[in-house]
This record gives structure tokens, C-alpha cells and sequence, in this order.
């Protein structure tokens, strides 16, 4: 535990909202997207013919998909301009596929890992870890015992290369089809980097497996492809993260996450997204659960200036089960619009969804969850929770659920509640002589403290130190 | 909806209504803004999700639906005290202020296709107008239709201090062999501290497709309650609304709904909080049996100006038959912070806990499902102040049961 939390007090995390790198980078793809650019990054990874048409074919989709704009109170996405975003920059490392030791990183690259605590971590905490620079990995690496075991964690260009069947099989073709929205579209065509994890059978990794995503450069995107596949029986932890320095033009991260839960297997996915506020976060995660699969997504959202990511979940097999657990928190000029989606295709699956949002300083959050129960899914069970908190006038804390429900024999519920900090909490804790922000900080930390008693320890701290950067100093 | 263009439909057959029932001009006029409105107005929303249209207006053929010319109905209008309750065209000479003020000041006559084809093809309705004070506890409207298609218009006003109970009913009347459709529009306008209860029970024939839109303004410390009945008609689309525009206003929408066959009920409750102090409370019960479909929306939606709002919604969906299906969404807008807001939707089955104890207790297992679907329903008809519309309710439930 000491060490650990020495390491925590090292890891700046205010520094990742400035700090930024001088962008120095072996090769830089053009701006806009074409087939050129296409052929280009696959010929730069030294792709197979199998890949390049798979991203041909999902640009061909890209173009022809109208962008989503029709939904009732979305974000405002319109400034999200494909043609200016720079899809592809490899940093300039030697070493294609990443290194595995820390020390032969770059000064600058390791410089701005550092700040971020990720070797600290790996060393304290982790089974392993990946970092990812701009749009390629730069670091990979996972503790042997579990190599030995033959768990594999490496990055996705790599994968594409060395478990080419598997990638094959499992890339965009089950899960998350690029046919499924634009930006899943867009995502197959320029993906880049990512992590591929393979759990065999009846592994079980009690150590979460951790990767850490950062753009550094002003305009680009970042497409990275998380697959994740766990065989029969098998338990993994998966925990990413996700940071950007600020700039004026914006960036767009249009990931894809694919998780195959086997039977009787457990994928937990946790999530803590601090983008810097001018990134446009227009994820697609998806997974699908087998026979008394299970799967939990933990998302915290903090960051980026318009958010739309609705983590899904399809139960597939008898006796699947899911678990959605987030938090938003909308500052000034940020528009958090997200939820859960889940489908009930099966008899005797269950899932639970709870949501927790906080608007402040004219920022909006929206809760916007679909869950769908299949004619047949009998003795199906959902319990949908929402709370949201406001702390001012100039916000907006929507929640738009959505219930389909084709089968009689079912249980649904669902629940929400919306209100301002309560005037007699603050007043209680400011009779303890507390003053008025640490008492608004304090109740923040319990209003989320339900979703921070999920994760590891070190992400439970940074999460409830980034509410606390978002709280301080703004509240009158 | 330029495609929904109605050949039978011109400015002559709109006229030709308009004289028979010798109105006033800015009512003609009214009339046809709507029909021009008829052009480019849009359906009403429906909720769409991946792969789901929650209800398809589309597919309803108004060509062969609407019949403007051949409208008939029977109404029959009951009230005592000091309180107007007659037919539009009744209301002309004495009233033609207060309705041209009040007409289409809550929904705007061309706020899409539907309410647009409504407002220009009118020909039955009721105008009730409660003068400062008055208070009126049984105003009744019974209404049968006897054509393919009817269009009924309802204003009710109700000045500063005036208090009034209304209860509609909408029936079928003489058979008609082909589709029906029925459209019924009704704007409340509540003056200050002016009290307005409305139920409505629809219980169409099963061929019949309905549109209702019923909407109230609420102005300071008025209260508008809505009770909301739907038994009948193969396709409902029910909207009410009520907007809480007066400081301290209040409103309550109580919704019961019961389907079986292949009846499709699309339901929305809609309250927006636009000032202070301002409580609304939207509950909803309803069953499905056989191969019937729910669709049902609410939204409390807290304006930036609504400070201290309280606002609560309760939907439950009880489904009787493994065909049926409930979609449900229950929305929450929120621009005040100063708010306690909540929502909860349910959807399920007849407890089978429940069920065992009473056959337990030797009651067959029929009349223990019918008891436990009658109790479904007591939450909300607990909530209907009327004891006779409580008991036309419990009625139709009982009949669906047998």
C-alpha cells in the first residue's frame, strides 16, 4: 500500500491539463482522409491485404453515412470536421511495434508518461500495461507469469501481425461492425494502435491490465482499437485512460472497443476519461456475453468538450449478466452526453445500470440509455438508476431512458432523480467548521462514492482528485 | 409531409364547413391557415431508437381516413350553474370574444400535419366557459361518432377564480364498415387561482384510429389535473401537456390505459415548468393483454426561470400476455437547478407470489389474476376525485377482465 501511494503523490494530475509536447513525430499523414491516406497507413504498418480492404471498405461506409444529427438533445457536434483532422501520426520512435523496456522511450514521450504515473504503476499495481502516443503504441509490456500462462497483452498493430487468425476472426466483424454509426465507420478506416488481450480458458488475471492513451499533437484523432477477447471461464480487469494537453483546434477520439465475454467468463472494463475540453469523445464500446458471462463497464467521464459514448452490452447467452456503472461530471462548455445500452437476447439475463451525474458552471449532462428486452428473454431483469446534481442555473442535467420490452415475463425498473446540492448538508458540515467548498467537495465525493468504491484503488484517488480540480476555486 | 397531400381536401370543402356553421370570419380564416399549413406541417414526433420506430403515423392512409363532409356525431352536454357549455357554433353571437381571444392560444392550429387537419376540418366540440368565481362541479360531454371520420375541438376557459369539473367520453356510435378516424383537440386556459379538472374516457371501436391532443395553460396559482382514459380503437395517439406558466401553478396528469387484440397505444404526459414555486405530479398505470403494444413518453421539463419546481412521474406497464410489448421513456429536462425532480417506470407481470396466496386461499386462478389487475389499477383510480368517472373506468377494466 506505501508504495503505492507514493507513487500517487508523484503523479501531477493537474500537470495533464497543460503540459504538452513539442510534437516530433517520424511520419505525419496528411489532414483529411482519402483512400491515399488509406493505403498509406496500412502500407506504413505493413499490413495485410485482409486489413487494407477492411478499412477501404469501411471508408466507403464512412462517406456514404449522413452524420448523426436528428437525435432529440444531442450535442452539438457540427464543428467536427473530418477533413481537418490529421488521422495518423506515428511518433517518432525506432522501434515499430512499441518497446518493451521503459528506458528506451524517447526523453519526451517517457517525460510526459512519467507525469502521468505509468511505469510507477505498472511496477505497483498492474499485470500490464500499454502506453499510447498520438496513434501508436510506445510501450507494451506485461509481467511473464501471466505471458506464461499465455495471456497476451500487446498492442493492435502488433496483434494484426503476430495472432493475425484471431485478429481476423474477431476485428470489427462480430461486435462492432463499421457499418454500425459513422464514427464506428470513420474508426475502421483510420484505427490505429490499441490493445488486443486474449485470456485462455480458465485464466484469471487478479491483476487489472492497464493502458493509457494520449494525443498529443493539435488536430489530429485518435482511432485506437481495444479487443478484447475472454475464453471460457477466464477473468480479466481492464483499465484505460485517456488524456490530451489543450489547443485551440479540436480533436476528435473515435475509438472502437470490442469484448468477447465467454462463457462463465468476466471482463471488467474501467474507464477514467479526462480529454482535454476541446476533444470531441464519439467512442464506440461494445460486448458480447455468453452463457453466464459477465460484464461490467465502469466509466468515469470528466473530460472532453462534447462527449457521446454509450457503452453497450449484448446478452447473448442464458444467465449473462451485465453492469454499467458512471459518472459525468459537465464543467463550463462541455456538453457529456452518455449512458448504457444493453440487449436482453437471452433467458435469465440481468442487468443493472447506474448513472450519476453532476452539471456545474453551465455544462450539461445527459443520461441517454437504451435497454431492450427480446420476445423470448424470459425471466430477464433490469434495474436502471440515475441521480443527477446541479450546482447552478447555467446547467443542465437531462436524462432521456429509453425501454423496449417485447417479453411479459420480465422485471424493469427504472428510476431517477435530479436536485441541487441540499442547503442543510452544506450548512451541517460548515457547523463542523468546514468552509463552503470543502463542504460542496465532500458531498460530491459521497454523491460519487459508489462508483469509486469499484476501482482500483489508485484510479478511485485520481478520479476523485479530478473532482476536485473541477471543483476548486469555481464555486461561490 | 408535402407526400400526405389529401386530393379531397380544398380550400371549397373547408368553406363549405365554415358556412354551414355560419362562423366568423377570423375563424375561417384560421381554418384555412391550417389547411395551407397542410403543405409542409409535420407529423408529430415518434421515438425512434437503433433499429425502432416506436409508432408508425406514417403508415395511416388519410386519403380513404378522412371524409371532411360526412362528419356526424351525437353530443350530449350536461352542466348546472353558472357556467356556458355549448357547441361552438351555440357560442358565436354571445361568446365570439372569448373564443377568438382563447382559440388555438394554447396549440397552435399548425403545429404539425395532424393537429393542422384537425382545426381546418372541425365540426363538433365543446365551448366551456366558467366566468370569474364560478364554481361547477359536473359538467358532462358524452360523444358518439357516427362517420368515418370526426374532428372535434374543445376550448375551455375558466377565469380568475373559477373552478369547474369536466368529463368527456368519446364512443362509436352507428357502424361503419371501413377504418375510422377520430381526432379531438382540447385547449384549457386557467385564469389566476382558477381550478380545471378534465377527464376524458375514449373508448372507440376497434377499427377506429385516434389522435388526441390535449394541452392547458396554467396561469398564477391556477391547478389543471388531466385524467387521461384509453380503452378503445385499434391505433391511439394521446398527448397531454400542460404548461405551468403562472407562478405557483400546479398540474397533475393521470393516465390509465388497458389494450388487447392488436390495439396500439401511444401515450405521452408533458409538463413544462416556465415559473416559480411551480408542482407537477404525472402518473400512469396501464395493462396489455393479447397482442397489445404500449408506447409511453413523459417529460418534465424545468425551465431556466422555474425555480423551486417539484416534479414527480410514476409510470408501471402490467403485461398480461407473453405477445405484448411496452416501450416506455420517461424524460427529464432540466435547466433549474433549484428543482426536486424524479421519475420511475416499471414494466412487469401479475405477481406470482401473489398469485399462489390467493388461489391458495381457493379463488380460481382467473378471478385471482383479475383481482390482482383490478388492484393494478387503484393507485391511480385513487387519484380520480370524480367518483363517476372512477366508476366508468373500473367498469371497462372489469369488462376487459371478464
Amino acid at each position: 500500500m506505501s508504495s503505492e501511494q507514493e507513487h500517487l503523490k508523484e503523479t501531477n494530475t493537474e500537470a495533464r491539463f497543460e503540459f504538452k509536447k513539442e510534437e516530433k513525430s517520424a511520419f505525419k499523414a496528411d489532414k483529411g482522409l482519402n483512400e491515399e491516406t488509406i493505403r498509406v497507413i496500412s502500407e506504413d504498418k505493413d499490413e495485410p491485404e485482409w486489413m487494407l480492404q477492411r478499412r477501404l471498405r469501411a471508408l466507403k461506409q464512412f462517406q456514404e453515412m449522413p452524420m448523426p444529427t436528428d437525435w432529440p438533445g444531442q450535442p452539438d457536434i457540427s464543428e467536427v470536421d473530418v477533413d481537418e483532422i490529421v488521422p495518423y501520426i506515428r511518433p517518432d520512435v525506432d522501434v515499430r511495434a512499441g518497446v518493451d523496456d521503459w528506458t528506451e522511450l524517447p526523453e519526451e514521450i517517457k517525460d510526459t508518461f512519467d507525469k502521468l504515473g505509468i511505469p510507477e504503476a505498472e511496477k505497483n499495481a498492474l499485470s500490464g500495461v500499454g502506453a499510447q502516443y498520438e496513434s501508436e503504441v510506445v510501450y507494451q509490456n506485461m509481467q511473464e507469469r501471466w505471458e506464461e500462462k499465455g495471456v497476451i497483452f500487446c498492442n493492435m498493430d502488433e496483434a494484426v501481425q503476430e495472432h493475425e487468425e484471431l485478429v481476423r476472426e474477431y476485428f470489427m466483424t462480430k461486435c462492432v461492425p463499421p457499418s454500425d454509426n459513422k464514427f464506428a465507420a470513420l474508426h475502421g478506416a483510420i484505427w490505429s494502435g490499441g490493445s488486443f488481450v486474449y485470456v485462455p480458458e480458465d485464466t484469471t488475471v487478479d491483476m487489472p491490465v492497464q493502458a493509457y492513451f494520449r494525443m498529443n499533437s493539435e488536430g489530429m484523432g485518435q482511432f485506437e482499437h481495444t479487443l478484447i477477447i475472454a475464453e471460457k471461464g477466464s477473468e480479466v480487469h481492464y483499465i484505460e485512460g485517456c488524456s490530451a494537453p489543450k489547443y485551440s483546434a479540436f480533436n476528435l477520439h473515435a475509438g472502437g472497443v470490442e469484448v468477447f465475454v465467454g462463457e462463465d467468463a468476466h471482463v471488467q472494463y474501467s474507464t477514467v476519461q479526462n480529454w482535454s475540453k476541446n476533444t470531441y469523445n464519439l467512442n464506440t464500446k461494445r460486448a458480447i456475453a455468453e452463457k453466464n458471462g459477465r460484464m461490467e463497464w465502469i466509466s468515469g467521464s470528466m473530460g472532453s468538450k462534447a462527449t457521446m459514448l454509450y457503452p453497450s452490452t449484448i446478452l447473448k447467452g442464458r444467465g449473462a449478466s451485465d453492469n454499467h456503472i458512471t459518472i459525468a461530471f459537465a464543467g463550463e462548455g462541455q456538453d457529456i452526453d452518455t449512458g448504457a445500452k444493453v440487449y436482453h437476447n437471452a433467458p435469465n439475463t440481468k442487468s443493472t445500470i447506474e448513472s450519476k451525474s453532476i452539471a456545474k458552471d453551465g455544462g450539461r449532462t445527459n443520461y441517454r440509455g437504451l435497454v431492450h428486452i427480446a420476445d423470448g428473454a424470459e425471466n430477464s431483469s433490469t434495474a436502471v438508476e440515475c441521480d443527477a446534481l446541479m450546482f447552478d442555473n447555467d446547467s443542465t442535467s437531462d436524462t432521456m431512458p429509453y425501454m423496449e420490452i417485447n417479453e411479459s415475463k420480465v422485471d424493469v425498473a427504472h428510476e431517477a432523480t435530479v436536485g441541487k446540492i441540499g442547503d442543510e448538508d452544506i450548512f451541517y458540515l460548515q457547523s463542523r467548521g468546514l468552509d463552503d467548498d470543502d463542504a460542496k467537495q465532500m458531498i460530491v465525493s459521497g454523491f460519487i462514492e459508489p462508483i469509486t468504491e469499484e476501482l482500483p484503488i489508485e484510479y478511485a484517488v485520481e478520479l476523485n482528485r479530478l473532482v476536485e480540480l473541477e471543483m476548486e476555486g469555481s464555486l461561490g | 409531409m408535402s407526400t400526405k397531400a389529401i386530393e379531397s381536401l380544398s380550400e371549397d370543402t373547408v368553406r363549405r364547413i365554415a358556412e354551414e356553421r355560419d362562423e366568423p370570419d377570423w375563424l375561417v380564416e384560421t381554418r384555412l391557415d391550417a389547411l395551407e399549413a397542410l403543405a409542409t406541417a409535420e407529423l408529430p414526433d415518434v421515438i425512434r431508437t437503433p433499429g425502432r420506430k416506436w409508432t408508425d403515423l406514417e403508415a395511416l392512409d388519410f386519403e380513404t381516413l378522412v371524409d371532411p363532409l360526412n362528419q356526424a356525431d351525437t353530443t350530449e352536454r350536461d352542466a348546472d350553474g353558472d357556467v356556458v357549455v355549448c357547441s361552438f357554433v351555440e357560442a358565436f353571437e354571445e361568446y365570439g370574444d372569448v373564443l377568438e381571444e382563447s382559440f388555438g392560444s394554447v396549440i397552435d392550429p399548425t403545429e404539425n400535419y395532424l393537429t393542422a387537419l384537425s382545426v381546418a376540418l372541425f365540426t363538433t366540440g365543446t365551448f366551456v366557459y366558467v366566468p370569474e368565481g364560478v364554481a361547477v362541479e359536473d359538467v358532462t360531454v358524452r360523444a358518439e361518432m357516427n362517420s368515418r371520420s370526426l374532428f372535434s375541438q374543445t376550448l375551455v376557459v375558466a377565469e380568475e377564480s373559477a373552478s369547474v369539473t369536466i368529463l368527456e367520453s368519446i364512443a362509436s356510435g352507428a357502424d361503419v364498415a371501413d377504418d375510422r378516424y377520430f381526432s379531438n383537440l382540447v385547449e384549457i386556459v386557467a385564469g389566476e387561482n382558477a381550478n380545471v379538472q378534465f377527464g376524458s374516457l375514449q373508448n372507440l371501436s376497434p377499427d377506429t384510429y385516434t389522435y388526441s391532443l390535449k394541452r392547458g395553460d396554467a396561469g398564477t396559482y391556477a391547478s389543471i389535473n388531466w385524467i387521461e382514459s384509453n380503452f378503445g380503437s385499434r391505433l391511439t395517439r394521446s398527448d397531454v401537456e400542460t404548461e405551468l406558466n403562472g407562478d405557483g401553478s400546479e398540474s397533475q396528469i393521470v393516465g390509465t390505459f388497458f389494450g388487447h387484440d392488436d390495439q396500439h397505444f401511444d401515450i405521452n404526459a408533458r409538463v413544462w415548468h416556465q415559473a416559480e414555486h411551480t408542482t407537477a405530479d404525472l402518473v400512469t398505470r396501464g395493462v396489455l393483454d393479447e397482442e397489445a403494444r404500449s408506447v409511453y413518453e413523459g417529460v418534465q421539463d424545468v425551465g431556466i426561470d422555474a425555480w423551486n419546481t417539484s416534479s414527480y412521474q410514476r409510470e408501471n406497464t402490467l403485461m398480461l400476455s407473453d405477445e405484448a410489448e411496452a416501450d416506455a421513456s420517461p424524460k427529464l429536462i432540466i435547466h433549474n437547478h433549484d428543482t426536486e425532480a424524479s421519475h420511475s417506470a416499471t414494466v412487469g407481470q401479475v405477481d406470482a407470489e401473489d398469485l399462489f396466496y390467493l388461489e391458495s386461499r381457493s379463488i380460481d386462478s382467473q378471478v385471482a389474476r383479475n383481482m390482482l389487475v383490478e388492484g393494478f389499477f387503484v393507485p391511480v383510480l385513487e387519484e380520480i376525485a370524480v367518483d363517476e368517472f372512477r366508476e366508468d373506468v373500473e367498469a371497462l377494466v372489469a369488462e376487459r377482465l371478464r
